[in-house]
């Protein structure tokens, strides 16, 4: 592929920017960790050694070397544990951000595309969508839909496609009043044609911007309902079922606990920074503070 | 005693590694009451002496030899260069005053006039008691009726050429020894830049001021300034008093700028272009010899490699070029402006009586607030191969006009016509018969060409909409022939805008909007962005086109030179109404309407003895603006 100038110096700005390096290298060894949880991890995620509970990882005294994290309460190993939650985490992340991505961009090109009443609508349904505390939707949501991963995905981008709305819509208004839109409809170009091939790639960096944001979020929120049991099924190993198996023990064997919620801070801390780099690098000034100017 | 004198003044810059010079060894010389015009297209380096008087370069510019001693009324004489900077920020704006070139944007638009006006006073250490006299009394003088209701406003509540003389009025308000006016009247209407001018020199006059006065418009120095320098490429060419330089010019790019300005009187011929445009910075680190040798047509192989120095050739009058290769000017043909008219056959486009009111803004709640009537009511007709102009203040409905014609608007009332079908209502049946027939030219490159598109897909969008299909051969075939149509080298091919110069953008422009062989352009302020000498080469560019195609032209402009040069036709745009229409000849010589009239006499005319401008017109500019 060719790419212009911009679209490579872009690209060489991100590869030298040390919070996208960073970030990217923290999710990307999660990613190849979860994917090969199956081949890494020493254990079953299951597996249980009763004669084996809430042992210390491995560096502490009367650590062993089978349990590198450790186990938990059911003498399941921690370590395998945290590889198979970090799928669920980033399986989590990825389709839930890319879903509101897709849902909240769509619906912020449209508007600015067609504005009018199409515009006047969509923005009052961010308004009255905003309205609404985050958590209490989402557990309305849940409560409505039923537990279960999906069900956290979906309530994840029935919540968040307005962050990406709101922001998005603002900054393709100010593609909108470009002259080559104009010129694309003189052109020919059908209304898709000039949404897809002109006002997208002008919103993009913004877009790739926001997501890697959007998905530090999902991984909060999916940890928050496993934790209170909204997500997955508690037999899943997640990351948040294990903070909260590992609750009652947490004095005992702080490790239980501490382990899951350094994993947590990883992911989000990744998301974050790779998030923040991107906005510097692709230079698409202040993503979150600018839609209340529009 | 000079107010100030600039000697061997240099700028240097480091760029990527390597040192520019760019301004070199600059020598000029102001004295009280008299005004110096700097004259040079953009990026001659004209405001980079503004930012060396105020110490505000760009960071990585730095003043690398030279002095420029200022002396005020005290007759103390202090180098600008070398002296410490709270003294010098002691100077500014008091003994030095600075006029900008964006009047709106110079202003705090969260303060009143009097908030700031006050705050400037107060600097000068004017008493807290005084002040309102003072303000009311500098306001009048800049001819602002009414000034204690004024002084209340904000600054988005006046038109810019209220602001501008607002600006005016603080600038003089110190009785400054010195005045740096940087484009002043370029973001204004040529109507208000007559009395904006009239204002400036005024008060200088009176106050016996020295003033440096920094304009692009050559034809505009020589009415306002008493000397002239011209810059080319960061170094005076050409020094001397102003009426000699602009009617009697030596060096040869001076000689090419008068020529590539269209006169609003007499035979028209074709504009003399010179190739390319001024080199940019990085590409005078490598430039040998006479910076203009690679445009100058009277150069000789000395001129790329001995670097020309200013010389004396009759009293007070300064040229910077070899003594070998001052060339005589080359003889010029008529343009044939009328031959090519195809009168009789039918119009292909026929616009009725159209308007367009734009209805406010929707509030939260739907409803709408007041709305604008920006065409009123306008008529026209374009028949094959004709180029009409529309001429207007800024505001007065043109580029509405435009939008309506080609179905980016849908008109509130009127109907429209292409060749006899109504295309009145935009929808994709009045789109397609539009496509082929009728294509626009945007103002601004910048924001016309999307960035992420390369020229070959800029040139060929049109091939790119849904029906078309058309192979990605047929696509570079086309773009080949569509570059070298609009006389744009072919490796330009696979650049993207941001690697082109603003001539070439205008071009990729025209040669987009050429694509479907329409019959009609319509061009909105096509040429208003760019450098003279471009500028030309655009007007010859769209002359070319209708003598190989027989293109019609619909051309929108506020510049009457650039118009009358063009245009067999033209009509005159006051409030959104068409208050004038004719033949361009015609109407240049007997006027009707009283806008009309206002509007040709702002323009200052190439004769330096006509008066400019004349009093009486004045007041009927006032009483529309
Ligand atoms: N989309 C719009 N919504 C509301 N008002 C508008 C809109 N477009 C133009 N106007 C108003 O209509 C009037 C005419 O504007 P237009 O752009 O046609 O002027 P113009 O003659 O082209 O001026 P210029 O020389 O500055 O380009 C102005 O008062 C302008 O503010
Ligand atoms: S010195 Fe030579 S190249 Fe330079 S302006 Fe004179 S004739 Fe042209
Ligand atoms: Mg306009």
């Amino acid at each position: 592929m060719r790419l212009s100038p911009r679209a490579k110096a872009a690209w060489r700005r991100c590869l030298t920017n040390p919070r996208v390096v960073t970030g990217g290298v923290i999710i990307g060894l999660m990613a190849v960790v979860a994917v090969l949880a199956p081949w890494l991890a020493p254990h079953d995620p299951q597996e249980q050694d009763l004669l084996a509970t809430l042992l210390p990882p491995m560096w502490l005294a009367g650590g062993e070397a089978r349990f590198p994290f450790g186990t938990d309460t059911l003498g399941r190993c921690i370590a395998s544990r945290l590889m198979y939650g970090a799928r669920i985490a980033l399986y989590v992340a990825v389709v839930a951000a890319t879903g509101a991505m897709i849902l909240g961009t769509l619906l912020a090109i449209v508007a600015a595309y067609f504005g009018g009443w199409v515009d006047w609508l969509i923005s009052r349904a961010i308004e009255v969508w905003m309205a609404f505390p985050p958590v209490v939707l989402a557990l309305i949501l849940l409560v409505g839909m039923g537990a279960g991963v999906n069900k956290v995905i979906l309530a994840i981008i029935v919540i968040d496609w307005t962050r990406f709305c709101r922001v998005i819509r603002s900054e393709a208004l100010v593609v909108m009043v470009r002259d080559y839109i104009a010129a694309a409809k003189l052109a020919g170009f059908s209304h898709r044609q000039i949404m897809l091939k002109e006002m997208l790639p002008a919103v993009l960096p913004l877009v790739i911007t926001m997501m890697s944001i959007e998905m530090g979020i999902a991984v909060i929120v999916e940890a928050i309902m496993s934790f209170v049991g909204l997500s997955v099924e508690p037999d899943v190993p997640a990351w948040g079922v294990m903070i909260a198996d590992a609750r009652q023990t947490m004095h005992q064997a702080p490790w239980g606990v501490v382990l899951p919620v350094g994993a947590i801070f990883l992911a989000v801390l990744a998301f974050n920074l790779l998030g923040d780099g991107l906005r510097r690098a692709l230079d698409t000034r202040l993503v979150l503070g600018r839609a209340e100017a529009a | 005693m000079m107010t100030l004198v600039a000697k061997g003044l240099s700028v240097s810059a480091r760029l990527a590694g390597q040192t520019v010079t760019v301004l070199r060894d600059l020598d000029f010389a102001i004295e009280p009451g008299k005004i110096l015009g700097l004259v040079g297209e953009s990026g001659a380096g004209k405001s980079m002496i503004g930012r060396v008087l105020a110490r505000s370069l760009p960071s990585g510019f730095v003043v690398s030899g030279g002095s420029l001693a200022f002396s005020a009324a005290d007759g103390k004489v202090r180098d600008l260069v070398a002296m410490d900077g709270a003294d010098l920020a002691r100077l500014l704006g008091d003994r030095i005053a600075f006029i900008p070139q964006e009047p709106l944007t110079a202003l705090n638009p969260l303060l009143t006039v009097r908030a700031q006006f006050d705050e400037h006073l107060a600097r000068l250490g004017v008493p807290a008691g005084d002040r309102i006299a003072r303000m009311i009394d500098a306001l009048t003088q800049v001819r602002l009726s009414a000034p204690q209701s004024l002084v209340e406003r904000y600054p988005f509540q006046l038109s810019g050429g209220m602001c501008q003389r607002v600006l005016i009025a603080m600038a003089f308000a110190s009785n400054p020894a010195l005045v740096v006016a940087d484009e002043p009247t370029t973001a204004l209407d040529v109507s208000t830049q007559a009395t904006i001018v009239q204002i400036m020199r005024g008060l200088q006059r009176d106050h016996a001021t020295a003033m440096l006065f920094i304009t692009h418009d050559l034809r505009l120095a020589a009415r306002v300034c008493d000397e002239i320098a011209v810059l080319y490429a960061g170094e005076v060419v050409e020094r001397g008093p102003a009426r000699i330089i602009s009617q009697d010019p030596q060096h040869p790019y001076t000689r090419a700028l008068q020529a590539a300005n269209p006169p609003l009187r007499g035979p028209l011929t074709r504009l003399v272009t010179l190739p390319d445009q001024m080199p940019g910075l990085s590409a005078l680190a490598s430039l040998q010899g006479c910076r203009f040798a690679p445009r100058c047509p009277t150069r000789d192989a000395s001129c790329e490699t001995a670097s020309p120095e200013l010389r004396l050739v009759a009293p007070g009058h300064w040229v910077c070029c070899a003594p070998a290769c001052s060339g005589s000017r080359p003889a010029v043909p008529p343009i044939t402006r009328r031959s090519a008219e195809a009168s009789g056959s039918e119009p292909i486009l026929v616009v009725d009586t159209v308007a367009k009111h734009y209805p406010g803004k929707r509030d939260w709640m739907g409803r709408r607030g007041q709305g604008v009537d920006a065409v009123k009511a306008a008529s026209l007709s374009v028949r094959p191969g004709e180029f009409v102009g529309i001429v207007g203040e800024s505001g007065s409905g043109k580029s509405t006009l435009a939008k309506l014609i080609m179905g980016l608007e849908a008109p509130t009332a009127g109907r429209i016509l292409i060749d006899g079908h109504d295309v009145t209502a935009p929808s994709s049946a009045t789109r397609s018969i539009r496509l082929g027939t009728l294509q626009m030219v945007f103002q601004d490159p910048q924001s016309a060409l999307n960035p992420r598109r390369p020229v070959e897909r800029l040139v060929t969008q049109t091939m790119e909409a849904a029906r078309s299909g058309a192979s990605d051969a047929e696509r570079l075939a086309r773009a080949t022939a569509l570059l070298a149509e609009t006389g744009l080298p072919p490796e330009l091919i696979n650049r993207y805008p941001a690697q082109l110069s603003g001539g070439q953008k205008q071009r990729v422009n025209i040669a987009r909007a050429l694509c479907v062989t329409p019959r009609l352009l319509v061009a909105d302020e096509i040429v208003s962005g760019l450098d003279v000498s471009v500028q030309a080469q655009i007007l010859n560019l769209l002359l070319d086109l209708r003598t190989e195609r027989g293109i019609g032209l619909v051309f929108i402009s506020h510049d009457l030179a650039v118009v009358r040069y063009l245009c067999t036709r033209m009509l005159v745009m006051h409030q959104g109404v068409v208050v004038e229409e004719g033949e361009t000849d015609a109407i240049f010589a007997r006027p009707q309407h009283p806008y009309t009239r206002a509007l040709l006499a702002a323009a200052p005319p190439d004769e330096l003895d006509s008066p400019w401008p004349p009093a009486p017109v004045q007041e009927t500019l006032d009483a529309t603006a």
